[in-house]
C-alpha cells in the first residue's frame, strides 16, 4: 500500500519540524553554494510540503517529483503545487538516471531529497550511490528512511544484515546491542554517512563529501534523516564554515520527538518563549494545565518549527 | 662523547638496480615495453598527437621485428630511431628526469622500460641507433654493456660508453641481447611462450595493428585483433566521451561498451569454450591496451555494488580510452600491464563502467524468460569495429518481459522433484509447473508470515 494512503502527511508534527531544520540549514548554504540556479528532485507524494519549503523558502524554481504508483502518479499530478514542479512517473532509481543525463540540469546543483518511508535497503543505498556519484558539482543530498530495529531482522541478525547492506565500512566487531533501541537508529545514521562519504571518496570527486545533516526524529516509527554537501574543491572552505558553526541546525544532540499539544497549549507555552532560562513544569502549571519535563524541553527547544493543525470544514 | 661516523650512506648500488627494476616484471612485459618504446618513436614522427579512436593515423611504413630463440633476442625497428643527444642525456638514465618535456601523447612515462627489459633479458648487450640529424645526415651510434662488467665499481659517474657504429638499413634502433639469463633462455625457447607472446601482442597493440603498424615475431607478422561490438535497431552500444583532469594535465576518456556476442548458451561454463577469454573490460592508455578481458576487481568485478563476474556474463565487452599528452597523468602501472585503481581519473569513470556492465547483467538475467525470441534477436546483430559505434549515453538493449516498478529478486533452488509433485497435487493440480509451484509456495508462505502490510 502506498504511504501516503496509510499516513497523513501533514500530522506529523517530528516530521515537520525536522523539514524546517533541513530546510532552516539548507538557506544557511545558498550562498556558499550558489544554490540560486538550484533544482530540487524529491518524492513529493501527493502533499508536496517539501517543494513548498523549497520553493518559498529557498526559492527553488525547477523542481522534479518521483513517483512510482500509477494511481499516486496522477494524484500528484493533479495536486503539483506549482506550474515549475514536473512529475516523473517511475521508479527512483531510472527517473534518477534520466535526470542525470538531462543536460538542461547536469551542470547547475541539485538539492536531493530522497525521503522515503521505508527502511534502508539495497534499493535505496543504489539510489544514494548514484546521487553521489552524479549529482552536479555543490549539490546536497539528504536521504530519510525507517530506522525501526524490527525492519532490519530479529536481534541476532541484525548485525549481519547490516554487513550486508553497507559492505566494507561495517566495523567487524558491530554487536548486537549496537544494533537495539535508539542505538540503532543513530548506527544507522552512521553508517549511512559513512557509506555517502566512501562512496564519494572511491570517486575521487573533488570536493569529496560533507556530512551535514543527521536528524532522527520520531512520529510513530523512528526515522534517520542524513546527508551532506558535495562542494566544488573551491567551496570546501566556506561550506564547512556554516556546518562547523554552533547555529547550524542539521545536527539535533537528541532525536527530535515532539509532543503533542493541542493549539491552545501551544499557544500558552509559545507566550512564555523565548525565554533565557529554560521553561519549568510549575511555570506550565501555572499557566493552567501539565506537561512532562522531557516534552516541555522538545517544545522549547522546537517551538519555532512547531507546526499547528485544526481541521476545515468543507 | 663525540660520535665518528656523522652522515649514513644512501647511495644505491647498480645491483640494486639490475636486481630489484627487474623482478617484479614478466619477461613478457619487458618485450612489450621494447615495442612501446619503438612505438613512442614512430608516434612522435608522426607528429605526437592524441591517439583516439577516430585518428586515422597511418602506421603502415613502420615496422617492428622480434627475433627470440634460445641464444639471443633481437628487437628491431624503422621506427626514426634514438637521437645521439637522448642516448647521451635520458635514455640509459635510471628515471626519467624531472624537466624533460612529456607532452608526446606516449606509452612511455617512468624512464625505466628499456633498461628493465635488457637486464631482465640477458647480460650482453648492445643498443644501435640510425637517425637522421636536423642537417640531414644519417648519423649512427651503439651503447654496448656488458652487465657483469659493469657491476664492478660502483663509483659515479655510471655512465655506459657511446661508440661510432655502421649504419643500420633504415632509421631505427635495434637491441640485441645474448648471454641470456636462465630464465630467458628458457621462456624464448618454448614455443608455449613464444605463442602467448603473438597472442598478447596482437591484442594488446590492435588498435596500432589496426593502422597498419607492421610487428613480426621470428619472421611471422602478427595481424592485429579487432574488437567489434553488436549492432542493430535493438542493440546499441554506449559510447561516451568527456574530459577530466589530474594535476593541470587533460586527461580525455571515452567508454564505448555493449553486446560483443550472445550470452552463452549454457549457464555452466564449457572447459573447451574459450569464448569467455575475449569479454570483460579493457583498459587502452594513449592507444596501448594495459588491461585485456578483465573481470577482476580492477575493473570492478566482484567490489562493493557489483557482482563477481560470472560466466552468464559473456558476451560483453567494454572498452575505456585515456588520452593524456603528459602520460603521467594516465592511470598507469610501471609494468603497463594493469591499471592503477588509485588513480583519481580512473576512480571517476568506474561509475560510468558499472552503469554499462550492470544494464549488461540484467540483460541477461531477463533474456531467460524469453529465450528464443533473445536468441533469434540477438542474431540479427551486426559486428562493427568499435571506431564506428555512434555516441550513446547509456546502452540500449532490448526488454523481453513488462518492466515491473520494483527492483526484482530472482529465485533459484532444487528440491526432490517427487515432493514438488506431492506440494503441487496439494496445490490443486499435479501438472502445475515448476515455476507455479515456486511462485505459488512463496504466495502462501507471504501470506502465512507477512501478510497485508
Amino acid at each position: 500500500m502506498a504511504s501516503f494512503d496509510v499516513v497523513n502527511y501533514s500530522l506529523r508534527p517530528s516530521k515537520a519540524i525536522q523539514r524546517q531544520l533541513v530546510f532552516d540549514g539548507i538557506q544557511k548554504l545558498k550562498a556558499q553554494l550558489e544554490l540560486d540556479n538550484a533544482v530540487y528532485v524529491g518524492f513529493g507524494s501527493i502533499w508536496f510540503t517539501d517543494f513548498i519549503l523549497a520553493h518559498k523558502m529557498l526559492r527553488i524554481n525547477d523542481m522534479y517529483s518521483i513517483e512510482a504508483n500509477d494511481v499516486g502518479y496522477k494524484r500528484a499530478q493533479f495536486n503539483s503545487p506549482f506550474a515549475t514542479v514536473r512529475v516523473k512517473h517511475g521508479l527512483s532509481s531510472i527517473v534518477l538516471s534520466e535526470l542525470y543525463a538531462d543536460e538542461s540540469i547536469s551542470n547547475r546543483p541539485w538539492v536531493i531529497w530522497l525521503d522515503y518511508d521505508y527502511e534502508f535497503n539495497e534499493a535505496l543505498k543504489d539510489d544514494i550511490r548514484s546521487a553521489i556519484e552524479n549529482a552536479p558539482p555543490c549539490s546536497i543530498i539528504l536521504v530519510t528512511f525507517n530506522g525501526h530495529e524490527m525492519k532490519y531482522g530479529a536481534a541476532g541478525d541484525r548485525p549481519g544484515r547490516l554487513r550486508d547492506l553497507f559492505g566494507s565500512s561495517v566495523p567487524q566487531e558491530l554487536t548486537k546491542a549496537e544494533c537495539k533501541d535508539a542505538r540503532m537508529q543513530e548506527t544507522l545514521a552512521n553508517f549511512t554517512l559513512d557509506y555517502m562519504q566512501s562512496t564519494a571518496n572511491d570517486l575521487a570527486r573533488p570536493g569529496g563529501f560533507l556530512r551535514a545533516f543527521r536528524i532522527i526524529y520520531r512520529d510513530n516509527s523512528p526515522m534517520v534523516t542524513v546527508g551532506g554537501i558535495l562542494p566544488t574543491r573551491g567551496a570546501v572552505t566556506t561550506a564547512r564554515q556554516v556546518i562547523d558553526a554552533v547555529d547550524w541546525p542539521c545536527r539535533p544532540p537528541a532525536p527530535v520527538i515532539a509532543p503533542l499539544l493541542t493549539v491552545r497549549e501551544a499557544g500558552a507555552l509559545q507566550s512564555k518563549l523565548p525565554s533565557g532560562i529554560p521553561l519549568t513544569r510549575a511555570e506550565v502549571q501555572a499557566l493552567g494545565f501539565d506537561l512532562e519535563e522531557e516534552k516541555l524541553e522538545a517544545f522549547t527547544n522546537y517551538y519555532r518549527y512547531y507546526p499547528a493543525f485544526a481541521q476545515i470544514i468543507t | 662523547m663525540t660520535i665518528e661516523k656523522v652522515t649514513a650512506h644512501a647511495y644505491p648500488t647498480k645491483a640494486f638496480f639490475v636486481r630489484m627494476i627487474t623482478r617484479d616484471i614478466s619477461l613478457e612485459d619487458c618485450v612489450l615495453d621494447l615495442i612501446d618504446n619503438s612505438i613512442d618513436s614512430a608516434w612522435s614522427r608522426e607528429g605526437s598527437h592524441p591517439m583516439m579512436l577516430t585518428d586515422n593515423t597511418n602506421l603502415s611504413g613502420y615496422k617492428i621485428s622480434i627475433e627470440a630463440s634460445s641464444e639471443r633476442f633481437v628487437i628491431r625497428d624503422n621506427c626514426g630511431g634514438m637521437s645521439l643527444d637522448t642516448a647521451a642525456d635520458h635514455a640509459f638514465s635510471f628515471g626519467r628526469n624531472a624537466t624533460a618535456d612529456q607532452e608526446h601523447y606516449s606509452i612511455g612515462v617512468y624512464g625505466i622500460g628499456m633498461k628493465r627489459a635488457v637486464f631482465k633479458l640477458g647480460a650482453n648487450i648492445k643498443v644501435r641507433s640510425t637517425f637522421k640529424e636536423t642537417n640531414g645526415n644519417r648519423l649512427a651510434f651503439a651503447v654496448p654493456i656488458d652487465v657483469n662488467q659493469w657491476l664492478e665499481n660502483n663509483d659515479p659517474p655510471w655512465d655506459f660508453d657511446i661508440i661510432e657504429d655502421d649504419r643500420l638499413e633504415e632509421d631505427g634502433v635495434e637491441i640485441s641481447v645474448t648471454e641470456l639469463s636462465a630464465s630467458s633462455e628458457s621462456s624464448l625457447s618454448s614455443p608455449a611462450f613464444l605463442q602467448n607472446l603473438r597472442r598478447t601482442i596482437a591484442r594488446d597493440y590492435s588498435l596500432h595493428l589496426q593502422r597498419g603498424l607492421k610487428i613480426s615475431l621470428n619472421g611471422e607478422w602478427i595481424s592485429g585483433w579487432a574488437i567489434e561490438l553488436r549492432q542493430s535497431d535493438e542493440y546499441q552500444p554506449m559510447r561516451e566521451l568527456y574530459e577530466d583532469e589530474v594535476n593541470g594535465d587533460a586527461v580525455s576518456i571515452e567508454i564505448i561498451g555493449g553486446m560483443a556476442a550472445p550470452p552463452p548458451e549454457d549457464i555452466e561454463p564449457d572447459e573447451s569454450n574459450e569464448g569467455d577469454r575475449r569479454f570483460g573490460w579493457y583498459v587502452v592508455c594513449n592507444g596501448r591496451i594495459v588491461l585485456a578481458a578483465d573481470k577482476s576487481s580492477i575493473t570492478g568485478w566482484g567490489t562493493d555494488d557489483w557482482p563477481q563476474w560470472h560466466y552468464q556474463y559473456a558476451g560483453f565487452i567494454g572498452i575505456i580510452l585515456f588520452t593524456a599528452a603528459n602520460a603521467a597523468a594516465l592511470p598507469l602501472t610501471t609494468t603497463k600491464r594493469s591499471v592503477d585503481t588509485s588513480s583519481e581519473v580512473f576512480r571517476r569513470a568506474r561509475p560510468k563502467m558499472r552503469q554499462v556492465s550492470k544494464e549488461w547483467i540484467a540483460y541477461t538475467n531477463q533474456r531467460k524468460q524469453a529465450l528464443q525470441e533473445a536468441k533469434q534477436k540477438e542474431s540479427e546483430a551486426v559486428a562493427v569495429p568499435i571506431a564506428s559505434v555512434a555516441a550513446r549515453k547509456s546502452v540500449n538493449l532490448p526488454t523481453f518481459q513488462t518492466r515491473t516498478s520494483e527492483k526484482m529478486a530472482n529465485i533459484g533452488y532444487s528440491v526432490s522433484a517427487q515432493r514438488l509433485r506431492k506440494l503441487a497435487q496439494e496445490f490443486g493440480n499435479i501438472n502445475m509447473t515448476y515455476r507455479d509451484v515456486g511462485l505459488k509456495s512463496f504466495d502462501y508462505a507471504y501470506d502465512d508470515l507477512v501478510g497485508v502490510e
